[in-house]
């Protein structure tokens, strides 16, 4: 149960990657958040292979430069110096050296790399486990992954990712390194990280020497020289033990000093005030003031028991000993609890606001004697209850979940023949589990052992020709490279950059800057699709080549494929090229007959009694505006218009009827005709300003940005400044009323066609369609062509 | 070890005002638990059985015997309403956040120093074998410097005073943080040895690591235990004591002065060690035990109701007068709930401290007090033979015209003491020895600053050197295989092992991390060092 007890100051493994190791870090706070997960405010360590190889010259320099530490490594370097082939460095071995440095030197000469790595492998196959016999270059490779360094970063993390303790130490010089070595889970560090300056420094006080700072000597003084101070100067005696009373005296001369203290508060005025009952009056006469009372008067009448009595009652009455919580009145405390809630324990402060009569003395005893009382432990609760997000401990069970990088496509049976390969850090050939490590296209893998290892301390237990520990920096650039080189990053936008081809980007960063600037449309983080929305929007106008390619061209177009994976690229040329040559095969392609006539709102409009002939002006206005040249051109024109009602994606064709025919496969026309309609009809509202509310069906055209719009038809940018909001409905009364008449099943049907005209009887036979007809022709209708 | 004389004099200090002082908002340090501390006292009736003083107010003059007269002048004129008017030296002296302005800061500091002096100068008068001030022990203080909640050192100044009428004082530290300002004061002198035991590492004040020795005349004058997170009762005895008996047999002290900081009791609001008061008593009690003058200071504590226990328990060792666990009724009776007893129990907190990390720290102090000239009435005792060895390993390594470094030559000089091998020199193996005195030489020359020694040193070295390299040449390789695996067999076995007087050889190498030596170097350096 401890072992899963995680508190405060503890050393723990965080995991915050399934492949990465395991990062090391100490709880400093535990907090519960609002939903009731535990948060742990975390001190970093960083491990050696997470600081550059600069600084891991600069911290071995340091070890050197210690001369204890560097015996300390030298003692291992000694006893590591019979193997011949310790030493790859070459030249004369100096006593001194460093052996971590040597290895750091290692990490840039591949050759060396390489003979270590055959020493390696001859110690792995004979070496049975941890230990000193094993040869020099491992344990030195070990301790390389034992030694961390402390930061004063800290960050907050989900106490769910904790995966087990450690145990950190700052490097003490008596200790052998080795002895890490022996323990699990062990860490030392002798030096502190900075990350944000990318600097090392020890974490050392220094005592200074210099006049400055030491103690000017007294010389002893000579054998009559006597300190020539009074010793009433340097004190004054209070009490004196050897006063000749008995114990019992004494506490007898308590017990009158406390009596008389109770019968003077049964005299003073204000003290039956205070404590009404002669319970309470005893009580207040036994507080320490009393006592402390008491034995001076002893003192002062030199151990006297009747002098000592004859002054507990001079001549005025009984004398009275009260401590700032009974001298304080019921308001001051009243005061005092108001300011203390108010103020803290800014004691100045609540003297001066407060309480000026009193001094800051009395403030702070009367203070600590609040502390006693009940209002005191109240109020404690009260922050006690406040402060419970604040946990001391928390309980994690351990951590059973697979780890993703667990190879599970064999069974044991034929784990040996995954990829054929031994263990990447000790070479063996059976496990009951392998992960896959590193790089993908290296295939390398590790056994349970192994894995665990590399996740607790960050690296193999052997040098590797991957050098796991840490990618080299060119090594790093390579892996970058591989991936872009897999997933380059595209600009979605197919008119964009100087050639035709699309823009490609090496990094996802470049293609964000690059939407922004030139599209003018961030990108959401994971996703290569823009965040889209209306922000820019543009219209897609069909040539009538386009049109008829769509058709030529349907089994290269895949256009039910297309639809589906909108973000896969068409290949346009080749549907162009295409679309070419089966045009010269049949010059006089004529648009197919089969061509389902869309609902029109005609019968409905008609049905409502609507004058359509009214309506229709209004639209035809609009329209050579709209439809620009490509208008003319369209074999049937279509007076309704479609609104596409709702939030849903603004890949609207308004008020384009050709378009609709155009429309070609993608089946239903995707709109819903005469819902507008039925709204308006439904909107028997007369002043203007209501009937142009009621008849928003996209409040742009409340914003009046509808002007963007419909300016021509050409392929467009709207700049997502000047770019019309989404589209949305706007539910009346009687659309709602009309909702109401629906059955439940007409719902239903509508909901799967949503272009499926509606009949219903509008409740309102009303031809107030009029005042909102000026403005819907103006909506804008935003066409996102992302191919 | 001592029988005791049934009572000593016990002197306590104590102001009556000093519970009032307040640091300010949310600031740790309480003063108000001194006051505790002295209810709780007289509730128990200890009070009684002593001679209680008011201390005085410790003057500017006194102060400046330690401190710089610029600092204490700074001290004696800021206050919060004139802050704004010192930013400057504020800054200097390092007043303002740990150590802030409040009321009455100056008389706080004039309290506490106030009863250190007294109760030093009571000590020298021999009126008192124990004098106690709870309202003392504020060790971080520097010359010219606030540090750590403190900002007049009362403890270097309660020192000079003892060192008016004692050769050498003691002072011993078991306050969680390092006592560094007491360290620094008396860091170059060899009349007051500083030992601090304390939590070493990402803490505060920094310093205090087991290779701050001491400067100069003070080199090996300061010790230094490092520890680590956690440690009980039973490991803190196991250092305290034997460490303690050594500097006891070492230095040979004529007075001690304990800082009892009570931040190193487990469930301190700053520590984090996981000691109970009995743990903490001990110590005073063990320091008791030598019957010397004992000046007995407070110092740091954080949680201030386990403070007033533990310094009313520490009042009551010093007393030698058992105490009830059962708390008595006093003014701030509630502040000891939920229990209302005096002892504390300590956390299941993790020990950090192993007991190998505790011995090999414990043997390296060991051979550093063993560089300490002889304490008057340290018996000498003639070499055994066995102890001549070859002199070093490292040696042959080294090239002969390199320089060595002060702190590697250090450690190839002897001291004498090795010579007199006490039974109690239980880390002592013959390496050791044979280290020390070589090292003795270098301390005499160092402490005389006689510069032909010096020069005689690096000659003895040089000429040593290639002798050995010689040796070492002609045995390198046969011994270079057959050499190391024999080592490696000494090495392994001693790894765990402490300082038991057996195994010489493997406890050496194990213990000091120093360069095995080869067997058989200059048996011929040894005379000649006998002869200093």
């Amino acid at each position: 149960m401890s072992a899963n007890m995680y508190r405060v100051g503890d050393y723990v493994f965080f995991e915050t990657s399934s492949t990465a190791p395991y990062q090391i870090r100490r709880i400093e706070e535990l907090n519960k958040t609002q939903n009731g997960n535990v948060e742990a405010k975390v001190m970093c360590f960083y491990r050696r292979r997470d600081i550059s190889n600069s600084l891991i010259i600069l911290a071995d320099k340091h070890h050197n430069a210690l001369d204890e530490e560097g015996e300390e490594k030298r003692e291992i370097d000694d006893e590591l110096a019979p193997k011949p082939d310790g030493e790859t460095n070459g030249g004369p071995l100096s006593p001194a050296k460093d052996p971590v440095e040597e290895n750091g030197t290692e990490n840039n000469s591949p050759t060396n790399g390489s003979t270590n790595n055959n020493n390696n492998h001859q110690a792995g196959v004979g070496a049975g486990g941890l230990g000193m016999e094993e040869i020099p270059e491992k344990l030195r490779h070990q301790l390389k992954h034992r030694e961390l360094f402390l930061s004063r970063q800290v960050e907050t993390l989900p106490a769910t990712h904790i995966r087990g303790k450690c145990c950190v130490t700052l490097l003490n010089e008596t200790e052998s390194l080795l002895s890490y070595l022996n323990k699990d889970d062990t860490f030392f560090y002798s030096l502190v990280y900075d990350p944000q300056q990318k600097t090392l420094l020890a974490d050392k006080g220094e005592i200074r020497v210099g006049s400055k700072y030491q103690a000017e000597m007294i010389p002893k003084l000579s054998e009559g020289e006597g300190d020539v101070r009074k010793s009433e100067d340097l004190e004054e005696l209070v009490w004196d033990p050897l006063h000749g009373l008995s114990e019992k005296e004494i506490d007898q001369f308590q017990i009158i000093a406390r009596s008389v203290g109770t019968f003077a508060r049964a005299l003073d005025c204000t003290s039956t005030v205070r404590q009404p009952s002669l319970h309470m009056s005893a009580a207040a006469a036994s507080r320490d003031i009393t006592i402390f009372h008491a034995m001076n008067t002893l003192h002062q009448h030199k151990y006297n028991i009747a002098k000592a009595i004859q002054s507990l009652v001079p001549s005025g009455g009984p004398v009275l000993c009260r401590d700032e919580m009974e001298e304080w009145s019921a308001s001051e405390a009243n005061l005092f609890e108001d300011a203390i809630e108010q103020y803290g324990k800014d004691f100045n402060g609540i003297r001066q606001d407060f309480l000026p009569w009193k001094s800051l003395k009395s403030i702070v005893e009367y203070y600590y004697m609040w502390k006693t009382t009940d209002r005191y432990v109240q109020q404690k609760r009260i922050k006690a209850s406040e402060a419970e997000s604040k946990l001391k401990q928390v309980y994690i069970p351990n951590y059973n979940k697979p780890n993703p990088a667990a190879i599970t496509n064999k069974l044991n049976g034929a784990d040996g023949q995954v990829s054929g390969r031994a263990c990447e850090s000790c070479y063996t050939a059976h496990s009951n589990q392998w992960y896959s490590w590193g790089p993908v296209h290296m295939q390398c893998r590790l056994c349970s052992n192994c894995w665990s290892y590399w996740k607790k301390y960050g690296g193999l237990k052997m040098p590797t020709r991957l050098d796991g520990e840490r990618p080299a920096p060119n090594q790093r650039q390579e892996r970058i490279a591989q991936m872009n080189s897999i997933r380059m990053q595209k600009c979605t936008f197919t008119g964009c950059g100087k050639v035709s081809q699309r823009q490609e980007f090496k990094l996802k960063a470049h293609l964000n800057r690059h939407m922004a600037t030139s599209h003018g449309m961030p990108i959401q983080p994971g996703s290569p699709r823009p965040v889209m929305k209306t922000r820019a929007a543009f219209c897609l106008v069909t040539t009538e080549l386009t049109r008829i390619s769509r058709r030529l061209c349907r089994d290269l177009l895949r256009p039910r494929h297309a639809t589906r994976c909108p973000f896969t690229p068409i290949n346009t040329s080749l549907i162009k090229q295409e679309c070419q040559l089966r045009l010269s095969e049949r010059p006089s392609y004529q648009q197919p007959a089969k061509y389902r006539t869309p609902a029109t709102l005609d019968p409905v409009v008609a049905r409502l009694g609507i004058d359509i002939k009214q309506e229709k002006p209004s639209l035809l206005l609009k329209g050579p505006n709209y439809g620009g040249g490509d208008r003319s051109s369209t074999p049937k024109e279509r007076p309704q218009e479609n609104v596409k009602v709702g939030s849903g994606h603004p890949s609207i064709m308004k008020k384009r009827g050709y378009e609709q025919t155009n429309g070609v496969d993608s089946g239903p026309a995707a709109k819903r005709p005469n819902m507008g309609v039925i709204r308006q009809a439904g909107t028997a509202i007369k002043t203007p300003g209501v009937t142009r509310r009621g008849s928003v069906l996209n409040h742009n055209s409340v914003n009046g940005r509808s002007r963007f719009c419909g300016k021509s038809m050409r392929m467009q940018l709207v700049g997502w400044m000047d770019n019309p909001d989404d589209v949305y409905f706007v539910a009346t009364a009687a659309t709602r009323k009309i909702r109401k008449q629906l059955q439940m099943n007409d719902f239903k049907r509508l909901a799967r066609n949503p272009w499926k005209t509606l009949n219903v009887k509008p409740p309102l036979p009303s031809g107030s369609l009029s005042g909102s007809n000026g403005h819907r022709p103006t909506v804008p209708q935003e066409v996102v062509v992302l191919d | 070890m001592t029988t005791l004389p049934p009572k000593r004099k016990i002197c306590y200090y104590y102001d009556g005002d000093i519970g009032n002082y307040y640091y300010g908002q949310g600031h740790p340090m309480k003063p108000h638990r001194i006051r505790m501390t002295h209810n709780l006292i007289l509730n128990y009736g200890l009070y009684r059985k002593m001679e209680i003083y008011r201390p005085h107010k410790a003057t500017a003059e006194e102060m400046t015997k330690f401190h710089s007269d610029d600092y204490i002048k700074f001290l004696r004129s800021i206050r919060p309403d004139n802050m704004a008017e010192y930013n400057k030296q504020m800054q200097r002296f390092n007043v303002g956040e740990d150590c802030p302005v409040f009321d009455g800061m100056y008389e706080f500091c004039q309290l506490s120093t106030g009863g250190s002096v007294a109760g030093a100068v009571k000590l020298n008068k021999q009126a008192a074998d124990i004098a106690i001030n709870w309202a003392g022990g504020l060790h971080h203080a520097k010359k010219s410097e606030a540090s750590g909640f403190c900002y007049v050192n009362d403890i270097v100044l309660g020192i000079l005073e003892l060192l008016k009428y004692h050769q050498r004082v003691l002072y011993v530290d078991i306050d969680i943080h390092h006592g560094d300002g007491v360290e620094e004061a008396f860091y170059t002198t060899d009349r007051v040895m500083t030992v601090s035991f304390h939590k070493y590492g990402e803490y505060f004040p920094g310093t205090g690591d087991l290779r701050d020795i001491g400067a100069g005349k003070g080199k090996y004058y300061a010790v230094n235990f490092p520890l680590r997170d956690g440690i009980d009762d039973e490991s803190y005895e196991s250092i305290f004591k034997p460490v303690i008996t050594r500097v006891m047999e070492m230095y040979q002290p004529s007075a001690i002065v304990l800082q009892c900081g009570a931040d190193s009791l487990s469930g301190d609001r700053l520590g984090c060690f996981n000691l109970t008061l009995k743990g903490h008593g001990k110590c005073v009690e063990f320091i008791k035990k030598w019957n010397l003058p004992v000046l007995l200071l407070g110092g740091g504590g954080y949680t201030i109701r386990n403070v007033a226990r533990c310094w009313t328990y520490e009042t009551s060792i010093a007393l030698n007068c058992d105490v009830a666990n059962e708390l008595p009724y006093n003014d701030y009776f509630e502040y000891y709930g939920p229990d209302f007893k005096l002892h504390i129990s300590p956390s299941n907190m993790a020990n950090q401290n192993t007991p190998e990390y505790m011995d090999k720290i414990k043997t390296r102090l060991f051979d550093n007090l063993r560089m300490l000239p002889h304490a008057p009435g340290v018996q000498m005792q003639a070499i055994p033979e066995d102890a001549l060895h070859d002199e070093s390993d490292e040696d042959d390594k080294v090239n002969p015209d390199q320089r060595i470094s002060i702190r590697q030559s250090d450690k190839r000089i002897a001291c004498e003491e090795e010579f007199s091998d006490s039974e109690d020199e239980d880390g002592g193996g013959r390496k050791d020895k044979r280290d020390h005195k070589k090292k003795r030489q270098k301390t005499e020359a160092d402490d005389k600053k006689d510069g032909e020694k010096d020069k005689k040193e690096e000659k003895e070295v040089k000429k040593e050197a290639p002798e050995v390299k010689e040796e070492a040449k002609t045995s390198q390789e046969k011994d270079d295989k057959a050499a190391a695996p024999t080592e490696k067999k000494e090495n392994s076995p001693s790894a765990p092992k402490s300082e038991s007087a057996a195994a010489p050889v493997t406890d050496n190498s194990s213990k000091d991390k120093e360069p095995e030596v080869a067997a058989g170097t200059t048996a011929s350096s040894e005379p000649e060092k006998m002869e200093h």
